[in-house]
């Protein structure tokens, strides 16, 4: 019943509350009118009168709130006066107002859409049942300098089947592409090569048809296929017409016996086709177990209740009981390796990961520094209305009350801020998701979705809570006659309110400081990277990538063939001066290296065994890539035709087998055992070494560079050089005329300048620099809005106190010194303090550095410089306005 | 003017229920109303005098109407409902009840003794 009359009352208020509102105004004015009339009538005076009768009333606000209080309304009601109330305040002051919404929006607004992507790339879950079960197998050599080689064929068989005991399932896979069909242009689209028990194992169960079956894993009996529900409605009108279809891969016809569920995707694969992962019986054997190439993946589910150390243990076990007899095993040990299990998630995202996390970081410092500029303005705010407060509470006004004004206000602010923050944050995320949605390995998934603005409303209301509190209680805690007394009259402020707002600044500052300094030493490390040189002249040159498949390519000879004619063709087009084929290029994205036995080189046991890069070149490839020669001569087109076995190696190849001599004459082998003196390799020629992955490689590795027909590849990349840099767009274009002369059948995929493939593999370095810059400037601009605020906010409270100093003979540049000295002491303070935190998170911050460290004392001292000197700026107009103040003036406000 | 007595809690209610049950009267007529029938002895604090009757208006003991003041001015009016007349001869009849009865309390003489 009460409840009954409670809702009835709220309609009619939210219906009528405006006049509620004004009809209680109307009829307390009258009161104190009335009231004022009858002391009138006792002969007072009208000012008198309306004083007296103001007292009688008590505090007019808290009897409005206990009037809508009385109406059963209280929480409504008071919630609506107090944002009017607070609305009213914050409309009277528009610079802090739009300075806290804007503040309180870039903040929240970069956390968030950082958040997203870290949410959706770390901390989601894979998208597939029971995500955290799924590990990933791969092979490393750490001391060889190879980290990460994949898993074998032979890794496969010996572990699947309930051979490692962990593991419920054990598949392999590798993401390939192929052409389809043979109509029409060529068009290269991914396609992902797995074992029979791969849809079984990530769980994806298939909708239609069955997966492939254990025989269908021999070369010549692989002819099926699934494909995904959206590659089956392009293609055939019913599943049923789709199951027993025949389709074309890479020129070889294959049945559709299987279809995937729609939007099929495992892992940064977006691949509608998917065929088997045949392999011949020689590639199974044991003596093939350490021949990955990182081509080739496991993943496996583990058991219920089998933990990753256990697994990881029983794969330590069989790899050490197969590696006792291995003719290579000692090599292998020495070379460090072993097989990590580790979690599929977690060995995803392994690249992306510290690029997300010093996003994140510098989002959190960017939060922190914003927060403590807004508690900062609202203390003075706050002081500001410490006699406002103090004269209510003399008059009766609950503390309560005043708390939740204060609140209220700050609550209104958040709100407001955050539903910018929003706006901003979705637009972050659109901008993160047009930047990397490819090169972040779940980046398509990126959204904003229940979770980001779960947090979202968190974090406001934290906030809201955090700005509110010290400036709600630090009125209430100074006791009322000292505020009644000593802000106004004695002309002195309370020591400890002024030291508090001066201690966030310094706070602030540290935070500002730490984020210029990070950024500005990713800034250093780009351009260190930038500076190094590639070891190539990539300016005029333009690859691709081309895939011989089908059959008119069976062999390393026919594959010869192609690059003699198509060299040919090449170097006929308009502005192209050499042309040439190479199994891998610079930034190229693969990176596999693979053992070399040099002739008379005796390893010492404590050496590991080095990794090197080795790959076949066919035509010009040297010149044509800007490769330069130390000694010796390039490989050309006519090594592959010759009897004699020749290769070139680079100077750190050379160095590293025979220092202070001669490269020249010396003899190789590829793979890890020599074979017999007829089958060496003479090197013939010294090149310049280049980086394969990325500017900031630390490695020497070594490389080996084999005429094209003693390391055949069907996956080719193809180089052409021009006569000038800007001709790149028509050096592609006539690159892919060329190719389509000689075969018009083969697709050329990934066209790029060589210089666009290094600028491509430094964006990780790039986009974390250039948002580190971003987020300082609105960190500097916030640390200047503060110290401008407590400053002019100290000046305004001792106007009094210069006032005397300035009758008494002190000269402006006294008072500013005075002001100054106070300033810049608490502004060392809060570098010290970020210089700490810098320290303390050194570790992290030099893993992410390039050739720059992080206590740099160059760049340390002008961050400094820069926060100072804005800090400082930021004192000169309230300072100004001080040093000239008028005694007479201030002396005689109170 | 006599000493003026502290309103007892509780009684506040029962006397703006007894002063508007006479005639209609605004807030500031209220308050001179309980002055003026209690003999100048009762001051009604002005800080508790809206709460109250936000109060009794809520619980439809007493509804208000905006009218015309003697000099001609916008004042809100509030008169008795007939579920605050109830209230006010219960209130009225309990209070007698309590009053005679402390009275008889305070007045007994030790003949217990």
């Amino acid at each position: 019943m009460r409840l009954l009359v409670g809702m009835r009352s709220l309609l009619r208020l939210l219906r009528h509350r405006p006049s509620f509102e004004s009809n209680m105004d109307e009829e307390l004015r009258f009161h104190i009118e009335e009231q004022a009339e009858e002391f009138l009538g006792q002969g007072m005076g009208r000012e008198e009168a309306l004083r007296r009768a103001r007292l009688a009333m008590s505090d007019l606000n808290t009897v409005r709130e206990e009037c809508r209080g009385s109406r059963g309304l209280l929480l409504p009601g008071r919630v609506y006066g107090q944002c009017r109330y607070a609305l009213r305040l914050l409309r009277k002051s528009p610079a802090f107002t739009t300075t806290a919404l804007a503040t309180i929006a870039l903040c929240l607004g970069a956390n968030l859409a950082i958040f997203a992507a870290v949410h959706s790339v770390l901390l989601r879950s894979l998208p597939f049942p029971k995500a955290s079960r799924l590990v990933a197998l791969y092979n490393t050599y750490p001391r060889a300098g190879v980290y990460r080689d994949g898993s074998s064929v032979a890794n496969y068989y010996e572990r699947r089947g309930g051979k490692i005991r962990a593991f419920r399932s054990a598949s392999l896979y590798y993401a390939g592409s192929a052409i389809l069909g043979n109509a029409g242009p060529p068009v290269r689209i991914p396609l992902l090569g797995v074992s029979p028990e791969f849809f079984s194992t990530v769980g994806i169960p298939l909708v239609a048809g069955r997966s492939f079956e254990e025989g269908e894993m021999d070369p010549g009996r692989d002819r099926v296929a699934v494909v995904s529900e959206d590659f089956r409605r392009s293609h055939w009108s019913s599943r049923r017409e789709a199951l027993g279809a025949a389709i074309r891969i890479d020129g070889v016809d294959r049945r559709v016996v299987g279809i995937a569920p729609e939007n099929f995707r495992f892992l940064s694969s977006s691949a509608e086709l998917i065929i088997p992962a045949s392999s011949s019986p020689e590639r199974r054997r044991s003596t093939e177990r350490h021949s990955g190439g990182n081509v080739m993946q496991m993943v496996a589910r583990l058991n219920d209740g089998v933990s990753l150390s256990e697994a990881q243990a029983q794969i330590d076990a069989q790899n050490a009981a197969l590696e006792t007899n291995d003719p290579s095993a000692k090599e292998m040990a020495a070379a460090g390796f072993r097989t990590a299990v580790v979690s599929l998630h977690a060995d995803h995202v392994a690249t992306i990961r510290p690029f997300l996390l010093s996003l994140q970081a510098g989002s959190v410092l960017l939060l922190l520094a914003g927060c403590l500029n807004l508690a900062n303005l609202q203390l003075v705010r706050g002081a500001a209305r410490v006699r406002e407060v103090a004269v209510r509470r003399a008059l009766g006004a609950g503390s309560g009350a005043i708390v939740s004004e204060l609140i209220t206000e700050t609550t209104l602010l958040t709100l407001g801020g955050s539903a910018f923050g929003l706006v901003l944050g979705w637009f972050g995320t659109q901008w993160l998701r047009s930047l990397g949605a490819e090169r972040l390995p779940l980046g398509s998934g990126i959204s904003f979705d229940g979770m980001a603005l779960a947090v979202a409303i968190g974090t406001a209301l934290a906030l809201s809570v955090l700005l509110g509190l010290p400036a709600a209680l630090l009125p209430l805690r100074s006791d009322l006659q000292g505020a009644l007394k000593s802000e106004s009259r004695a002309g002195t402020i309370s020591r400890p309110a002024q030291r508090f707002r001066y201690l966030l600044l310094a706070g602030q500052v540290a935070f500002a400081f730490v984020l210029l300094t990070c950024s500005a030493l990713l800034g250093v490390s780009l351009k260190n990277a930038l500076a190094v040189s590639p070891g190539f002249n990539a300016s005029r040159s333009v690859t691709a990538s081309i895939s011989l498949v089908g059959n008119r390519y069976p062999n390393a000879q026919s594959g010869l063939l192609f690059t003699e004619r198509a060299e040919r063709e090449l170097l006929r087009q308009p502005g192209v001066i050499a042309a040439g084929f190479a199994t891998n290029i610079p930034f190229s994205g693969y990176s596999g290296k693979s053992a070399a036995t040099v002739q008379g080189y005796v390893r010492h046991s404590s050496d590991s065994p080095h990794g090197h890069y080795s790959y076949g070149v066919a035509g010009d490839y040297f010149r044509a890539m800007g490769f330069s020669l130390k000694s010796g001569r390039f490989l050309d087109a006519a090594d592959s035709r010759r009897h004699e076995r020749v290769c070139v190696v680079d100077d750190d190849f050379a160095r590293f087998y025979w220092p202070g001599r001669s490269a020249l004459g010396q003899h190789l082998f590829p793979g890890s055992a020599a074979g017999p003196d007829s089958e060496a390799f003479t090197v013939v020629g010294v090149v310049a070494a280049v980086k394969q992955a990325s500017l900031t490689d630390p490695e020497r590795t070594g490389a080996v560079y084999f005429p094209f027909i003693y390391r055949p590849q069907n996956n080719l990349f193809v180089v052409v050089r021009g006569v000038a840099s800007n001709l790149e767009s028509s050096l592609e274009r006539s690159l892919e005329d060329a190719i389509h002369r000689v075969d018009p059948g083969l697709a050329v995929t990934g066209k790029l300048p060589a210089q666009a493939r290094i600028g491509a593999s430094l964006e990780v370095r790039r986009s974390p620099a250039e948002l580190g810059v971003l987020f300082s400037v609105i960190a500097l601009l916030l640390t200047s809005v503060g110290t401008y605020g407590v400053v002019s906010y100290a000046a305004a409270l001792r106007r009094r106190e210069i006032g005397i100093r300035i009758a008494l003979g002190a000269r402006p540049s006294q008072i500013w010194g005075y002001f100054l000295g106070a300033t810049v002491t608490w502004l060392t303070a809060g570098l010290l303090l970020g210089a700490g935190l810098l320290l303390l998170a050194a570790k992290a911050i030099n893993s992410v550095l390039f050739g720059v460290h992080v206590m740099d004392p160059a760049a340390l001292i002008a961050c400094a410089a820069v926060v100072i000197c804005l800090a400082v700026v930021a004192c000169v107009a309230p300072l100004w306005r001080a040093g000239r103040l008028s005694p007479l003036e201030t002396l005689s406000e109170n | 003017m006599p000493p003026s007595a502290e309103i007892l809690p509780g009684t506040l209610d029962m006397l703006i229920l007894k002063a508007v049950s006479l005639t209609p009267l605004h807030g500031y007529g209220v308050l001179q109303r309980i002055k003026q029938i209690s003999g100048d002895a009762l001051d009604i604090p002005q800080g508790s005098l809206y709460p109250a009757l936000y109060r009794l208006e809520h619980q439809e003991l007493i509804e208000a109407e905006w009218g015309q003041s003697d000099n001609n001015r916008r004042a809100k009016y509030y008169r008795l409902t007939s579920a605050g007349r109830r209230r006010l001869r219960l209130e009225t009849a309990g209070w007698n009840r309590l009053a005679s009865a402390i009275a008889l309390a305070l007045n007994a003489t030790g003949e217990e003794r």
